[in-house]
């Protein structure tokens, strides 16, 4: 409530937009304009999808070589660089060859994941990569606990195009975890 | 005597029944073009999901809210909480009884005259509107009371307060048009205003009733509860006001009734000054083709026309205003609405009084 009043003399334009409601005029004339140029904005969501940026970062998943054989080494990094845990890693030697490692088992909580990219920035193999699903509603929130076998799928599906192994790829690459004919087998 | 009673009751429940289907088709057209305006006034597409272009979606929603669960709050008076939306819907609906929808014909069935257009054309029809719409204010009132929540007596008592203050605006701004017609039936009022449109009383000498018009205009959509006078059902204040706790199908009791009050607001609108179902040329040209004997559709389709454009002017209001504060909507009304309708009345009688002098 206003203590003093403070009404001042309106001019006669004043006046006359005041008692021809001008201002709500102007407003329903911004309106109308809108409808007769009715240009929407929607994107009618599961009809019709908007294009995705080149760099856009999806559902996460684990990638193999073109021979099949999975890139992870088990090295951890991705765990390391993880901001909200999302991933755990368990590491272990490939049987039969002691100067090779892999990830025996590889969990993602995806629940917690915030599509940061870190994880694929660490890995040292690009192992890691992010696919451009985004469609992962699920009823339940247990089917975002992704294994390793599940990780592999999406990855399968989303990356048809496989690198060759590290060390076919260029003379020059360096490569490491490979195994070496000459170094005998671990006992067991 | 008893097969004359079965006639004429035959025939008023045949008029009845058009009539509402009429009614009811139209909210459900309305709840959907609302949407649909909203959104295209505000770049938005509005329902597309159900049937082609969202048309069927009234229905959708009609399905859901018929199979909703029917929720009575703990401490609420059952009984009230009940009858409240009937008493919401039932006075709206009877309005439409003195709507004349087109021309004033009569016609002959076993020596009983019956008018097609209307389904009991009374002597003070308006009044009878009048009166029935303001007991629609009791069932929001109750509404929101028998909820036994906070929000819902909120709502109500605002309500009751707005549509109250109101509805003295809509009618002392009647009265200028009843001074110029000289009846308060409103097939006479529409009769009065035969001719070219400068006959309509809006225009109509010698007293043109454009600020009536407009004051009638502002009052029913505060009357309607409609944006941007929908403080009994703010959301942002209010959950949803009177109709807070209502689920199902008294909600959509509510709901109807808010609608159909549009409707009956905008029809007695167009009756009374926008010449209801006369054409804005003198006769129609269905005469004119020699079709005389349909030219009933001409006159309906302008009444029609009249009516859903009041209608769209109250989206496009919707689309377009904020809500207004509360101690806004009584000064408005009560220090700028009520003194133009007075200073109306007095200037048509006045102007009337010359007018049949000279």
């Amino acid at each position: 409530m206003r203590s003093t009043p403070t009404t001042k003399r309106l001019s006669l334009s004043e006046w006359f937009k005041t008692i021809t409601f001008y201002e709500i005029l102007v407003g329903m004339k911004a309106t109308l304009s809108h409808l007769i140029n009715y240009r929407p904005v929607t994107l009618q969501y599961p009809h019709e999808k908007r294009t995705l940026p080149d760099n856009y970062r999806g559902m996460l998943a684990l990638l193999r070589y073109d021979d099949g054989t999975e890139k992870c080494v088990g090295c951890d990094l991705c765990e390391a660089a993880c901001p909200s845990r999302v991933i755990r890693v368990v590491s272990a030697e490939v049987p039969g060859e002691p100067t090779k490692r892999y990830s025996k088992e590889y969990y993602m909580d995806m629940t917690r994941c915030l599509f940061c990219g870190m994880c694929v920035d660490a890995c040292p193999v690009d192992a890691l990569g992010m696919t451009r699903e985004f469609e992962w509603a699920v009823y339940d929130k247990r089917q975002l606990h992704l294994n390793k076998q599940q990780l592999l799928a999406i990855g399968d599906r989303s990356f048809p195009v496989r690198e060759k192994r590290l060390e076919l790829q260029h003379p020059n690459v360096a490569f490491f975890n490979v195994a070496f004919s000459h170094v005998p087998p671990k006992p067991n | 005597m008893v097969t004359e009673f079965g006639l004429r009751l035959a025939i008023s429940l045949t008029q009845i029944g058009a009539v509402m289907c009429i009614v009811v088709i139209t909210v459900l057209i309305l709840t959907l073009a609302e949407r649909k305006v909203l959104g295209w006034m505000q770049d938005r597409m509005g329902p597309m999901e159900v049937g082609p272009y969202g048309i069927l979606q009234p229905f959708a929603d009609a399905i859901k809210l018929f199979f909703k669960e029917d929720i009575v709050p703990a401490g609420a008076n059952k009984f009230i909480f009940t009858m409240a939306p009937i008493l919401c819907l039932i006075p709206t609906f009877i309005g439409f009884a003195v709507i004349p929808w087109g021309p004033n014909w009569t016609f002959e069935i076993n020596g009983i005259v019956v008018k097609p257009f209307v389904i009991s054309d009374i002597n003070i029809g308006i009044l009878y509107i009048l009166a029935f719409a303001s007991l629609a204010a009791y069932g929001i009132i109750l509404g929101g009371w028998a909820s036994n929540s906070k929000y819902s007596l909120l709502g109500g008592l605002r309500s009751a307060a707005q549509v109250i203050s109101y509805e003295l605006n809509v009618g002392l701004s009647i009265v200028g048009v009843l001074i110029l017609a000289g009846s308060l039936s409103l097939v006479k009022i529409t009769d009065a205003q035969t001719g070219w449109f400068w006959n309509w009383h809006i225009f109509a000498l010698p007293a043109p009733q454009i600020f009536a018009f407009v004051v009638y205009v502002i009052s029913v959509v505060a009357e309607t509860n409609r944006v941007p006078f929908d403080l009994p059902e703010a959301e942002s204040e209010l959950v949803a006001g009177f109709f807070t706790e209502y689920s199902g199908l008294r909600f959509a009791f509510f709901f109807l009734a808010e609608y159909a009050n549009m409707v009956l607001v905008s029809c007695v609108a167009s009756a009374l000054f926008l010449g209801g179902w006369n054409a804005p040329y003198p006769g129609t040209l269905m005469e004119l083709v020699g079709l005389s004997s349909w030219s009933w559709i001409e006159s309906t389709m302008w009444f029609a026309i009249k009516t859903y454009s009041l209608l769209f002017l109250f989206f496009w209001l919707r689309a377009t205003l904020p809500r207004l504060r509360y101690d806004q909507l009584m000064r408005f009304g009560w220090k700028v609405l009520l003194p133009i309708a007075l200073a109306n009345i007095v200037v048509t009688a006045i102007a009337v009084f010359i007018y049949q002098r000279i």
